[in-house]
């Protein structure tokens, strides 16, 4: 409690030295902060980016279908046990916490998911996840953006990355921040406040500078980042800034969308090994996603959070020549929260027979990515269907948004 | 001509103290740096049998230190680790930008490292990447671009950051001999340690394959197969076949990169042309990808976007593609289109600063090596690789094999803006009382620099803000 009435009177103390402090974008947060239950009734969303094409069948082996070992070869073997979910399905022996959740009914997979485009570049297919299209650079702004940035989309919405600049799929918005661990001190109030006066001929210098401005001067982002968390080599590791991606969403006036993103999925080579990159990237994402989750209970926040993880792409199906897998189409979401209809494995699975993979070779979606995620907008976030099928999903009227949340 | 002058000196350049030098003819004073980059500045760099030789002992030292042999330590047996290399190299580039009197070379070698990225985030291109910059790119900047995709392609680097040192041809002598071995064991299961690993699977990796083809020629926006110049799956893995074989062993010599019992045997169709088997067929293929229009236009519109604008003119971006096409991919003659372009000097400045451009301006603005050699400045000169990875651009680690982003939205965040101010703060409180910013700001960026940012920088509390302001203005965050 002493850090938040320290922090109160620092931003008194700012708003007198600053003047417009009202205006700024989390300039009323610090004030109700303190009382954090008024976040249980605001909606959370939180989007997980898994950059580089992670390996769906890697991170959910159907360990039941009498083609999976055939198919997939030395990769169908797991250091230890996949951990069950269903007769078909299990996860990487890594996703424990997972699992539970899973077991709990908080977690729920979709299988065979993926984009309308199946080209296979990380590059355009990372375009088109972001910008929510079916083709690459149809759209130069996020879908998450429009969502929150448009005329019928969420309410009152601002949205934060844990990264140093605006995904694409954030952008289209303006109330958009960025935020990760510094130790470094804070520059002066004067120096800042010349600043914004020199910005005043260039609009985009101004506006990144005013929110962050904002997001450091109000006291509760970054003062309070423990030294653990920024020890060198430590970096901004998943966990640590999913951590603080909890604290965010669980303030009052915090922001309603946050994105996360988590690099390594590229497994050309090795795939298997289990002190690889895949193992360890399954490690860090089990707990992140748990630290996520155990520090959004405590203000009930986690009730009102619907978290999507996704990949630009899954990966050819068979293993390639050197222990790893090329890249593919067809992979997994997860969706977790305290009201998501979790325990279950969503979507319909194309099998793994040559004949049923895309191309020969890939899994075969069948399930588009928009479906999952227009679900989550249209029941959790009450984005009207009017504004999905024309701004946020352009073009995908013919796609039906999953019911992925209990009643 | 003042304009001009600052132009050439920021957004072709990398900053200079005072435009002095090139006020008289800033465009004659870019046409005459065209050619190789300079040699590479700095102690304890490794060509790259060097750098392979080194990586390779330090990988046998690793496995050695486990054990280290009777008399030794496991700190003697990693001594000479490759973490000095890399900090070498890192050093290397840091300083050749710094002090080169040649600043738009340096931007051209920087533009191209990116353009063939290897990185140091794969575990096995560590120690390399110096090495690759130094021997397949900075040599061949002003030379034809089939030259340096062929140089670039073939490099241990590369080979080992795209995964193309285990690609084999599914039909290879060396996969069919595997293959036998194996179905040998199964037969005479023998239980040795041998039996009891898991059966080795060699066939093709298309890693290097696509990225060729979709971040080094034919570019992805214009490779889909329903457009000119688009490739299809078939494409990459005929091209993948054509790379197999094309390794470094460790034991295998740097300079004899082609090892034939890893090449898939048979002719290979890449693009509808066919090509036959051997060392000699990747030669034929980049030759024609580095012909190709879409190559050429893609080439043209990196350009244009690195040094112009994050959308350059259609109008330029033609121009460059046009002198690329007609000289057979002469780079030295697109770099004196764009040089001749009237699209080029627009006023506005609206690159905004990569994270190294800015930190290396700022070195090369605050000048005088002497001064930053200073005690109380010494600190930026010896962490600058730390400085520039802290602002979110860590040398020679760029995130993915297509580089670093070239748009100022990809660097443009709030956080990014934060951390540039606090460095910005951070060399201002060192070197801002021995140094007036206003005298500074006028002579390096002319006439470029606004009334409200030299008001600003007049107004400031004290040398130090003054010199935070310069750095922070907009003249001096975009090029």
């Amino acid at each position: 409690m002493t850090r938040t009435t320290d922090s109160t009177a620092r931003r008194l103390l700012l708003k007198a030295l600053f003047g417009a402090a009202s205006t700024l974008p989390f300039a009323k947060l610090s004030f109700s902060a303190v009382d954090k239950s008024a976040a249980k009734n605001q909606k959370r969303f939180v989007m997980v980016i898994l950059r580089g094409g992670m390996d769906g069948l890697q991170a959910v082996p159907a360990v039941g279908d009498a083609d999976f070992a055939p198919a997939r070869g030395p990769l169908a073997q797991f250091a230890q046990p996949a951990l069950p979910l269903d007769a078909t399905f299990a996860l990487h022996p890594n996703l424990v916490q997972l699992q539970a959740m899973f077991q709990q009914g908080e977690l729920g997979v979709v299988h065979a998911v993926g984009l309308a485009y199946r080209e296979r570049s990380h590059f355009d297919a990372q375009q088109v996840l972001e910008s929510g299209s079916s083709r690459p650079y149809e759209l130069a702004t996020g879908w998450l953006g429009r969502a929150l940035g448009g005329q019928n989309g969420v309410q009152n919405s601002k949205g934060l990355a844990l990264t140093t600049t605006v995904p694409l799929v954030l952008r289209g918005s303006s109330a958009i921040d960025t935020w990760v661990p510094s130790n470094a001190p804070d520059p002066s109030v004067d120096l800042v406040n010349r600043m914004e006066r020199m910005y005043g001929a260039d609009p985009a210098l101004a506006a990144a500078l005013s929110r962050a401005r904002a997001l450091h001067f109000d006291g509760t982002m970054a003062s309070n980042v423990s030294a653990e968390m920024t020890a060198p080599g430590r970096g901004n590791n998943f966990t640590v800034l999913a951590s603080r991606a909890a604290e965010f969403l669980a303030q009052a006036d915090g922001p309603q969308a946050v994105v996360l993103e988590l690099g390594g999925w590229d497994t050309h080579a090795n795939q298997a090994n289990p002190n690889g990159a895949f193992a360890n990237n399954m490690r860090q994402l089990d707990s992140g996603l748990a630290a996520l989750r155990v520090g959004l209970l405590p203000s009930g926040t986690w009730q009102n959070t619907v978290v999507v993880v996704v990949s630009e792409f899954g990966r050819e199906v068979a293993m390639n020549g050197t222990q790893g897998t090329d890249h593919g189409t067809g992979g997994v979401a997860f969706v977790l929260g305290g009201k998501v209809n979790g325990g279950r494995v969503w979507g319909d699975w194309p099998g793994l027979a040559k004949k049923d993979r895309f191309e020969g070779r890939d899994l075969r979606i069948t399930t588009d990515i928009r479906s999952v995620l227009k679900g989550v907008l249209a029941d959790h976030m009450s984005v009207p269907a009017r504004a999905l099928n024309a701004d946020v999903f352009p073009g995908s009227e013919a796609l039906r948004g999953l019911a992925l949340l209990r009643a | 001509m003042n304009h001009a002058a600052s132009i050439a000196a920021h957004r072709f350049g990398l900053g200079e103290p005072t435009l002095a030098a090139l006020q008289n003819d800033p465009q004659a004073w870019l046409l005459a740096q065209i050619g190789p980059a300079d040699a590479a500045r700095g102690e304890g760099l490794l060509n790259t049998d060097q750098a392979v030789a080194h990586v390779t002992a330090e990988a046998e030292n690793r496995r050695l230190a486990k054990n280290p042999p009777p008399g030794m330590t496991a700190e003697q047996v990693l001594a000479g680790h490759y973490r000095e290399v890399i900090a070498a190299d890192v050093r290397s580039r840091f300083n050749t930008a710094v002090q080169t009197q040649r600043p738009f070379a340096e931007r051209l070698a920087w533009f191209w490292a990116n353009h063939f990225t290897v990185s140091l985030t794969k575990g096995t291109v560590r120690g390399l990447v110096g090495a690759f910059e130094r021997d397949a790119i900075r040599p061949f900047i002003a030379g034809s671009f089939e030259q340096m995709l062929v140089a670039s392609t073939t490099h241990p680097a590369m080979l080992r950051y795209l995964d193309n040192n285990q690609s084999a041809g599914p039909n290879s002598t060396f996969a069919t001999r595997v293959a036998r071995r194996a179905s040998a064991q199964a037969q005479n299961p023998a239980p040795s340690m041998d039996a009891m690993e898991p059966r080795r699977v060699v066939g093709l990796n298309e890693n290097l394959a696509r990225e060729v083809l979709e971040l080094h020629t034919l570019g992805a926006a214009n490779g889909r197969a329903d457009q000119a110049g688009g490739y299809r799956q078939a494409d990459v893995t005929a091209l993948a076949s054509v790379l197999t074989g094309w390794r470094v062993g460790q034991q295998t010599d740097a300079i004899n990169r082609f090892d034939a019992a890893w090449h898939e045997p048979g002719r290979k169709t890449v693009l509808g042309k066919n090509y036959e088997a051997g060392p000699e067929a990747l030669r034929a293929v980049l030759h024609d990808l580095a012909e190709h229009p879409a190559t050429a236009r893609f080439i043209a519109t990196k350009l244009a976007r690195h040094f112009i604008a994050d959308e350059p003119p259609a109008s330029v971006i033609d121009k460059l593609t046009a002198a690329y096409l007609r000289s057979h991919g002469q780079l030295s003659e697109v770099y004196r289109e764009l040089i001749r372009s009237p699209e080029a000097w627009a006023t506005q400045a609206l690159k905004l600063k990569t994270p190294e451009e800015f930190v290396v301006s700022t070195v090369r603005v605050l000048g005088t090596n002497s001064r930053l050699e200073d005690r109380p400045a010494a600190g930026l000169m010896n962490n600058a690789g730390g400085v520039i990875n802290t602002l979110g651009q860590r040398p020679h680690a760029a995130p993915s094999p297509a580089g670093w982003p070239d748009k100022a939205v990809d660097w443009l965040g709030p956080e990014a803006v934060w951390q540039r101010m606090e460095w910005a703060t951070r060399v201002a409180d060192r070197v801002g009382r021995t140094l007036d910013a206003r005298t500074l700001a006028a002579a390096s960026l002319g006439s470029q620099l606004s009334d409200g940012t030299r008001l600003q920088i007049e107004r400031a509390a004290d040398g130090p803000q003054a010199l935070a302001l310069l750095l922070m203005s907009p003249e001096f965050q975009r090029r």
